[in-house]
Formats: structure tokens, C-alpha cells, sequence
């Protein structure tokens, strides 16, 4: 048979595995994965744009005078300077506090009594909350209602830490094991080995079919998102930003989505085929993508999170919840260029459908042992 | 003649520490074949090989001429309908049918027609737009067979294809197959119903414990079996006299009389002298209507070869 | 009438209790479990942090070995609640690996291969099924949760000064409830799993993906919104801020710890839901 015929039922194929890979009611939870942060990002732009009117209806202080507020002033200078607060709430805590131990040993305890009181403000863009305990500011958060820099950093960890470590890695081996594995276990796959294909042709079908359904709803949900998270934001400033680097990102990130699931995907459907329990190189890969920052540089350029990440155009930033001594110990490689990232994945890809072109050779039907 | 036949050479296939098949060596003519054995047998296994779904450990086999690890020439010329029960949820029974011909090729359009023609021969053109996965038992049966019959296969593969069909469908299947075997394809199927297979079948194998234990046209397999007295049915008026003249043949070992002594069931040794035997008999004027053999099916085959085995 | 000759006779002898009952289906699924390889590895790599803690509260207890390096160090090697919320995190992670590899096998294919009934012909009830899966997973889990927790615990008991127990015992009691609570919730979610895709497979994804997809979309939720109350849904953390509070430790920002017993609670619920739903013993096809 020429390559023609059989790059035509490869595509045969394809076109009938995306209809399953695309409405069959399993992929209800790849497109809720893939579509998830977009609907908390439309939320964020509704709430803002909310914000934005109530905060302005209750009065704006002058941005200078908000400041010029510094800890340790009463909650009346605070007053004097900037007005009445547009909420004002205040709160009485009691907390027992161990003092130690008597002479028998039992537990001596006083009760401290803290008067809190909370005082927000808004000038125009910024919104700030000052906290005071017994009259004085001890704590305060002065934070710009949308602030495009910060959610273009919050998209940009987004993308990286639930896109590229979660959505794409679980959603590629929902839809990669379930284009062989599935089969064998739903007892169907003997109908595709008594069609007239070679293997080998089988196998580019089904990944192709996993790979259109999984780049399209996923590349598809992050450009999604990413246009979520442009649109509460002023039209200058997105005009601006597109005008600038902003094709470039999109770009960017659609690469990466799509890279990812090229990669992800050749290494589930390999492990579907290679091993009756897909689940322990999925833990092992899941675990090893985790830990691939702290690494050393060599390993790191093992994982398939390296290459992606080297693709996104924002680095994204670190937990600020990370203990210390995690955050001393994480050294991420230096990223690999875009042409190394592309053709590394690719290669890596090429290599492991190659075994995964060896393993479907072999395989035969014995669903009994399923 | 090699690209005409089935052939299999030194066959083995082992299941882990599980015997499937020993051994097998076989040569399959072109014609309805019958593959016989008791559950677990080897019959599946052999079918199996046959498609290609698994591989031999040891041994080659050839399906006219082509090897079943070559699926893509292969498969154009075989059709195998399996006994795995399970269809995809998605498709009715029409694309289901249609799905597997756009494989080989064939136009959308061109497609459609072969698997509403092969639907229509399965008497299954009623339910094809339903889902398969709501299909009765038989139903999935007869869409199999059209999966299998749709792209006009040289061999036809089918294991156990005549359970859970009603009667009717089962007379047009079985008239079909015999169509199919008189144009010099093969039909291969495996069956518990013996009766069936013994009407239909140009051949049989007798397959036990992975091994083939007879082969070859019924009444030769039967011819094989020296040892084992072959039975005759007698039918005449004076059943009790030919009874005690043939208790005087020496290669008569068993006679029983009919409760309506109007006929005998004869056990013999050799069919030849039993033959010479009978002609002396009618010679003598004694009447004899007719003469049936009793065990030339696959049944009496099937329980003297397998015995305790079913 | 025909009239047939009795071949059979009613067992007469003594049948074992409803508990022993129950307790057969555990007993056969632990055998079964313990003849995986991949099972016994995971069981023997969950087992090297108790040790290297059991290592750490002997060093700790043996001043003589780092008499000379300063009060710092003292501080570090402190036995204290920090030092068990530790312990516990790193076990919890491990029994959320191990409910993966056995969960997906309890109920699945039994939904799958229709066997359900069964179970149900048995003197068996849906709930007796459930807790007899529930019981071979947590008595899986424990191996690896609280019964080294508590084994750390009293190795510290036996090795600190006399008035250590008296000031920390509700740290014993702390490993216990708070690993009581998790592996109750970790089991739950894999048996729900387990229930829900009917595949051995997907399950065992699934379990991964419910701890690790939660504690992603809270963090997100988190980002997005600045704000802390996102963790609310990630059961772990949760989980964790439940601990903090049992072993006397300060809670993470945000994380009330009344909510988050609600939240975990209304887990619970929801995962009992899922498993009264979908344990039935027949099956519609549309």
C-alpha cells in the first residue's frame, strides 16, 4: 500500500476516535480541566469591575495622602488625613495565652482582650485596608484593584503551575491511555487490529486523534483564559500590551499548550501500551515534573516541564507559601532556547512513539488479563 | 495450491504457564471447515492466531499465502467475526458496520451501501440506526457477522456465529455460508451446536486440550477410526430374523432391536463386510427398507474422540 | 406430581457473625494486595521517613552526641508539634500514593464485571460492602499513618525526661485523630473514584488528580482573587490546617479551622453521595 493511502487511514481513523475523543461523556472532565480557570478568571474580572463601581460610589481619597499613611499612627490621624473610611469595621478578640507552669506543675492561663478595628479606603485604583489593635496600625495591604503586571504574573503561574503541571498532564492521560488501554478494556480494540492498517498506522491515527482533540480544548481553554484575564483591564492598556509583546505571549503560550500535549500525550500512549498499569509512571512522571526545579541542571532538561517552561514568556513566580529552606535548595535550570525547547520535544517525542510503534507490533488481545 | 490454503506449521501458543495450542499443523482447503473441541479446547486460540490478534510462540502460519502479521493484505481478504461481546458505545449498528469499511477505503457513499447490504443479509436493517450497545444478544451476534461479511471477504472467520441467532436468520446465515463455501472461499467457524456444524461443515477439526485430534472430511475422519464400531440404522418388517442373522457376522459387535420391531441399530467393525453382509441378507428376500449411518456427524465423532473431555 | 428426591440439605452448623463476616472480603483483599511487588515497594519506600524520624528523636534524645554545637541546634532538634506536623505531611502524601495503587481495585471491577450482585445475594448489605472496602483501605493506610506516628510517639515517651508525656500528650492523640480523619477521607475518595469510572485505570488517575487538581484550583482561586479562603477547597490543605490546630501549631493564614471541619465534613458527605449513587446492583443501558 503507498504511504499515500496509508496517511489516508491514518486520518480515517483519526477522524473517527476524535468524535470520542471530543463528545464522548468522558471528556466532560478534560474540557471542565481545560476550561476552569478561564470561568475563575471571568469571575475575577466581574468582581473587579463591581469593586470598582462600589469602592468609587463611597468616595476616592487622594493618592498621595493614602501614602503617606505609616504603621504605628492612630486610627484617628488615619481619620484626619484621609476622611471617613468607606468601611469601617471594628472587633473584640479574647485569647487565652499560657503564662506557664505553677509549682504543681498545672497549666497557669490569662486572658488578653484586643480591641481590631479595620479601616478601607480607594483612590481611585488602589485599594487600601489598614489594620489597627488597640487604636494603633499595626498591619496594612495597599494593593491596585487590577493591576495588568500582576495578572499578567498570576496568568503567566497559572499557565505554568495548573495548565502545564495538572490540566494538560492529567487531561493527556485521560485521553492518551484511553485510546488503547481504554480499549482493552472495554473489550473494542480487537475491531481496529482486524481492520486492514498496519499497526504502526494505527497507532499515528489514535495519537493524532488524542493530539487534535487534547491541543485544540486545551490550547483553546489557556487563550481563553488568557483573554479572561485581559478583559476587565482598560482598553489602552491591553491595546498597548498587543501592540507591544502581547502577539508574541499569545503565541507563545498556545506553543507551549500545544508542545504539551505532543509531549505529555506520546508518553501516555506509550505507557498505555507498554504496561498493564499505566498509574506508576504516571506517578513517578508527575512526581519527577514536581521536583524538576530542584533538580540539578542536568536532570532538569529530563523532563518535559523544562522544555515547556522555557517556552513561556513570563516566568512565573515562586510560592510565597514555599518554606524557606525549599525555596534555598530550588535553583531552575537556565532556560533552553525556543528552537532547542521545539526540536528537543519533538525528538523526545519521536523516540517514544517509536516504542510505542515496537509495543503495538506486539501486542495481541488477551483481555482476561485485563 | 499453498495460496489457497490455511496452513499451519509447528503451531504452538502459550498463555504465561497456560497451554492454548500444541503443536498444530494443519492444512485448511478452501469450503465450510468446522473447528470442534470442548470449552477451552483451543478453538478461539486457533481463530485467533489466524487474524492475527495474537502471535504463535512457535511455528508459522500462512492464510492463502499471506502471514497474519501483515494485517494490512491480510485482513483485506479476511473477515473475522469474534465472540468478544462487547461493541462501541458510540456507534449504532450501522456505523458500526460502515466505520470498519472506511478503512479499507472505500468512498463514504460506497461504504454505506456495502454495510447496509451486509446488514440487510443478517436480516438487521431494522435496528442498524439503534445503538449496538442496546442490541440483545443475538443482534450483536448478527452485527458482527455483518462487520465481518461487509468488505465480501475470501476467508471468513466466525466463532460461534450461529448462538443466540433465531431460527430463520439462522437457516438464511447457514445458506449463506454454504453459498460462500460452494464459491471456493474459505468459511471457517467454530460451534457448540454439533448438529449444525455436522449439516453444514465440508471438513472438521476435532480439537482437544490444544491439540488437534482428528481432521479432514467427516466421513474420512470417520474412515480413520478403524477401531471404533461404526452404526448403522436398519429399517425393515422382519427386524428380530435380521437381527440374529447379523449377530452371526463376526464383525457385528452390537444389535438392538427398535420397540416398534420395525427396526435395529447395528454396531460393526467393518463397514465393508457389514456392507457385503446386508446385500446377502436382502439377497435371501428379506426386506429391507432402508439403511441410515447413525454416527457419520461430528457428534459421535466428538464423543468418541473427546469423550470426557466435554 | 412429580415428586423429586431431596439430594441436598440445609447447612445446619454454626454460621460466624455479621463483623467476621464483613471482615472476609478485607482478609482476602489484603492477601491479594500483598502479593503485588509494586504494592510492597510503595509500602517499604512510606516506611524510610518514620525511620530516618525514629534516627532524629534518638539523636535528639542523646545530648551527648551534639553537646558541643550551640543552643541553635538544641532548638532544632526540638521534639515538639512542629516536628510531628512533619512527619505527618510526608506520611500523608505517601498514603495518598498508596490509596491509588489499591483503591482502584476494590470496587471498579466489580462494577465493571457486573459483580455486585453477587455480593448482594450474600447476607450482605450496600453498607456492609462499603465498609468492608472502607476497612481494607484504612487498615492499608494505617500501616503507614498512625501506627508509626504513635510508634514515634511513645519511642519519644520512652526516651525524653519524665515530664515529657505529661506536657505533650495531646500530641498522641493528635496523630491519631488527625491521621484517623485523613485516611478516612483518603479512602473515601478512592473508593468514590473507584465507584465513579468503573475503570481500575482512570481511578487510580483519578484519586491522584482529585489531591493534586484541588490543591492546584485553590491556589489559582488563590491568585486570582487575592485572596486565602481558596484553600478551603484543597482537601490537603484543609486537612493540614485541622492538624496545625491538634498538634498546637499556628494555622496558615486564612484557614479557620471551624471551616475547614466544615469543609471536610461536607467531603465526606459528598463522597458517601457518590458511592450511594453508583453502588446499585443493576445497570440501565439508553
Amino acid at each position: 500500500m503507498s504511504p499515500r493511502f496509508q496517511m489516508r487511514q491514518a486520518w480515517t481513523i483519526a477522524t473517527i476516535e476524535m468524535r470520542r475523543a471530543f463528545f464522548s461523556k468522558r471528556a466532560f472532565w478534560v474540557y471542565l480541566l481545560a476550561l476552569f480557570p478561564s470561568v475563575i478568571f471571568i469571575g475575577h474580572g466581574i468582581d473587579s469591575k463591581i469593586r470598582l463601581d462600589r469602592y468609587k460610589s463611597r468616595g476616592v481619597v487622594a493618592p498621595a495622602a493614602l501614602d503617606s499613611i505609616r504603621a504605628g499612627m492612630t486610627d484617628q490621624e488615619v481619620i484626619a488625613k484621609l476622611g471617613a473610611a468607606s468601611e469601617d469595621d471594628s472587633h473584640t478578640s479574647r485569647k487565652r495565652e499560657r503564662t506557664g507552669d505553677d509549682e504543681d506543675g498545672k497549666r497557669k492561663w490569662e486572658e488578653k482582650v484586643t480591641h481590631h478595628r479595620r479601616l478601607a479606603y480607594f483612590d481611585g485604583s488602589r485599594r487600601a485596608n489598614f489594620w489597627f489593635e488597640e487604636g494603633i496600625l499595626r498591619d496594612s495591604q495597599v494593593g491596585e484593584l487590577l493591576n495588568f503586571e500582576e495578572d499578567r504574573s498570576v496568568f503567566a503561574a497559572v499557565f505554568q503551575y495548573f495548565y502545564l503541571r495538572l490540566a494538560i498532564f492529567f487531561g493527556c492521560l485521560g485521553i492518551f491511555m484511553n485510546l488503547f488501554r481504554g480499549e482493552m478494556l472495554d473489550k473494542t480494540l480487537h475491531f481496529w487490529f482486524l481492520a486492514p492498517a498496519r499497526r504502526e498506522v494505527l497507532l499515528l491515527g489514535k495519537y493524532l486523534a488524542g493530539l487534535v482533540a487534547s491541543s485544540v480544548i486545551f490550547t483553546a481553554g489557556a487563550l481563553l483564559c488568557f483573554a479572561a484575564m485581559l478583559w476587565p483591564h482598560s482598553p489602552s492598556e491591553v491595546a498597548a500590551y498587543w501592540q507591544g509583546s502581547g502577539m508574541g505571549h499569545t503565541f507563545r503560550y498556545a506553543l507551549a499548550a500545544m508542545l504539551g500535549c505532543v509531549g505529555y500525550g506520546s508518553v501516555f500512549l506509550a505507557a498505555g501500551l507498554l504496561l498493564r498499569n499505566p498509574i506508576i509512571p504516571a506517578v513517578v512522571l508527575l512526581t519527577w515534573e514536581g521536583i524538576n526545579g530542584f533538580l540539578p541542571d542536568v536532570l532538569q532538561k529530563l523532563s518535559v516541564l523544562y522544555y515547556l517552561q522555557s517556552l513561556c514568556p513570563v516566568p512565573a513566580p515562586t510560592d510565597p507559601g514555599m518554606p524557606a529552606l525549599l525555596k534555598l535548595i530550588l535553583s531552575p535550570a537556565a532556560p533552553a532556547s525556543p528552537w532547542v525547547a521545539v526540536l528537543g520535544l519533538l525528538a523526545v517525542t519521536a523516540l517514544v512513539l517509536w516504542a510505542a510503534a515496537q509495543a503495538v507490533k506486539r501486542l495481541e488481545i488477551n483481555y482476561s488479563t485485563e | 495450491m499453498n495460496g489457497h490454503e490455511i496452513i499451519f506449521e509447528e503451531v504452538s501458543k502459550f498463555y504465561g504457564e497456560v497451554l492454548g495450542v500444541n503443536r498444530v499443523s494443519l492444512r485448511v482447503p478452501p469450503g465450510i471447515t468446522s473447528l470442534v473441541g470442548p470449552n477451552g479446547s483451543g478453538k478461539t486460540t486457533l481463530m485467533n492466531l489466524m487474524c492475527g490478534l495474537i502471535h504463535p510462540d512457535r511455528g508459522s502460519i500462512s492464510v492463502r499465502g499471506l502471514s497474519p502479521r501483515d494485517p494490512e493484505r491480510m485482513m483485506r481478504i479476511t473477515g473475522y467475526a469474534t465472540q468478544f461481546d462487547a461493541a462501541p458505545r458510540w456507534a449504532t449498528g450501522f456505523d458500526f458496520v460502515t466505520t470498519a469499511l472506511l478503512l479499507f477505503g472505500y468512498s463514504r457513499k460506497e461504504a454505506e451501501r456495502k454495510a447496509w447490504k451486509a446488514l440487510e443479509l443478517v436480516s438487521l436493517t431494522d435496528a442498524a440506526m439503534r445503538k449496538v450497545a442496546g442490541y440483545s444478544k443475538g443482534m450483536r451476534q448478527r452485527v458482527r457477522l455483518a462487520q465481518a461479511i461487509a468488505h465480501d471477504p475470501q476467508v471468513l472467520v466466525l466463532d460461534e456465529p450461529l448462538n443466540g441467532l433465531d431460527p430463520l436468520v439462522r437457516a438464511e446465515t447457514i445458506a449463506l455460508f454454504r453459498e460462500w463455501g460452494a464459491q471456493g472461499r474459505h468459511v471457517i467457524l467454530s460451534s457448540h451446536v454439533l448438529q449444525e456444524v455436522d449439516v453444514i461443515s465440508d471438513q472438521v477439526i476435532l480439537i482437544a486440550n490444544g491439540m488437534i485430534v482428528a481432521e479432514g472430511e467427516i466421513r474420512g475422519v470417520r474412515d480413520e477410526i478403524s477401531e471404533h464400531p461404526s452404526q448403522y440404522i436398519i429399517r425393515c418388517r422382519d427386524a428380530s430374523r435380521i437381527a440374529s442373522l447379523l449377530f452371526d457376522e463376526d464383525h457385528v459387535t452390537e444389535v438392538r432391536l427398535n420397540d416398534d420391531r420395525l427396526g435395529l441399530l447395528v454396531l460393526t467393525k467393518n463397514r465393508e463386510e457389514f456392507s457385503k453382509a446386508l446385500s446377502r441378507i436382502a439377497l435371501a428376500g428379506h426386506d429391507i427398507e432402508g439403511v441410515i449411518p447413525a454416527d457419520e456427524n461430528v457428534d459421535a465423532l466428538y464423543e468418541y474422540l473427546i469423550g470426557g473431555g466435554r | 406430581m412429580a415428586v423429586y428426591k431431596r439430594g441436598y440439605q440445609r447447612y445446619q452448623g454454626p454460621v460466624t457473625g455479621h463483623a467476621m463476616r464483613l471482615l472476609a472480603m478485607p482478609r482476602y483483599a489484603w492477601e491479594r494486595l500483598m502479593q503485588q511487588r509494586l504494592m510492597i515497594v510503595m509500602l517499604a519506600l512510606s516506611c524510610i521517613w518514620p525511620l530516618l524520624c525514629a534516627v532524629f528523636i534518638y539523636i535528639s534524645n542523646h545530648t551527648e552526641l551534639w553537646s558541643g554545637l550551640g543552643g541553635g541546634v538544641s532548638k532544632m532538634l526540638e521534639i515538639n508539634g512542629q516536628f510531628f506536623l512533619i512527619f505527618m505531611n510526608t506520611q500523608a502524601t505517601f498514603s495518598v500514593m498508596l490509596a491509588a495503587m489499591a483503591g482502584p481495585g476494590l470496587i471498579a471491577p466489580d462494577l465493571a464485571n457486573n459483580a455486585l450482585p453477587l455480593y448482594f445475594s450474600r447476607p450482605l448489605t450496600r453498607f456492609d460492602y462499603v465498609l468492608a472496602r472502607l476497612t481494607t483501605l484504612v487498615g492499608m493506610l494505617s500501616l503507614v499513618t498512625w501506627v508509626p506516628g504513635l510508634a514515634l510517639f511513645f519511642m519519644q515517651v520512652g526516651m525524653a525526661q519524665s515530664g515529657w508525656f505529661g506536657k505533650n500528650w495531646d500530641l498522641g492523640l493528635g496523630i491519631l485523630a488527625g491521621f484517623l480523619m485523613w485516611i478516612l477521607i483518603v479512602s473515601l475518595v478512592a473508593l468514590a473514584s473507584s465507584a465513579y469510572v468503573k475503570w481500575k485505570l482512570i481511578a487510580g488517575a483519578l484519586i491522584l488528580g482529585f489531591f493534586f487538581i484541588l490543591a492546584g484550583v485553590a491556589a489559582m482561586i488563590n491568585g486570582v482573587f487575592r485572596v486565602d479562603w481558596g484553600s478551603l477547597i484543597n482537601p490537603s490543605k484543609a486537612m493540614y490546617s485541622v492538624w496545625c490546630w491538634l498538634m498546637g501549631v499556628e494555622t496558615p493564614r486564612g484557614m479557620d479551622v471551624s471551616s475547614c471541619v466544615g469543609v471536610l465534613v461536607g467531603l465526606v458527605f459528598l463522597l458517601g453521595m457518590v458511592l450511594e449513587r453508583k453502588l446499585r446492583p443493576v445497570e440501565v443501558i439508553s
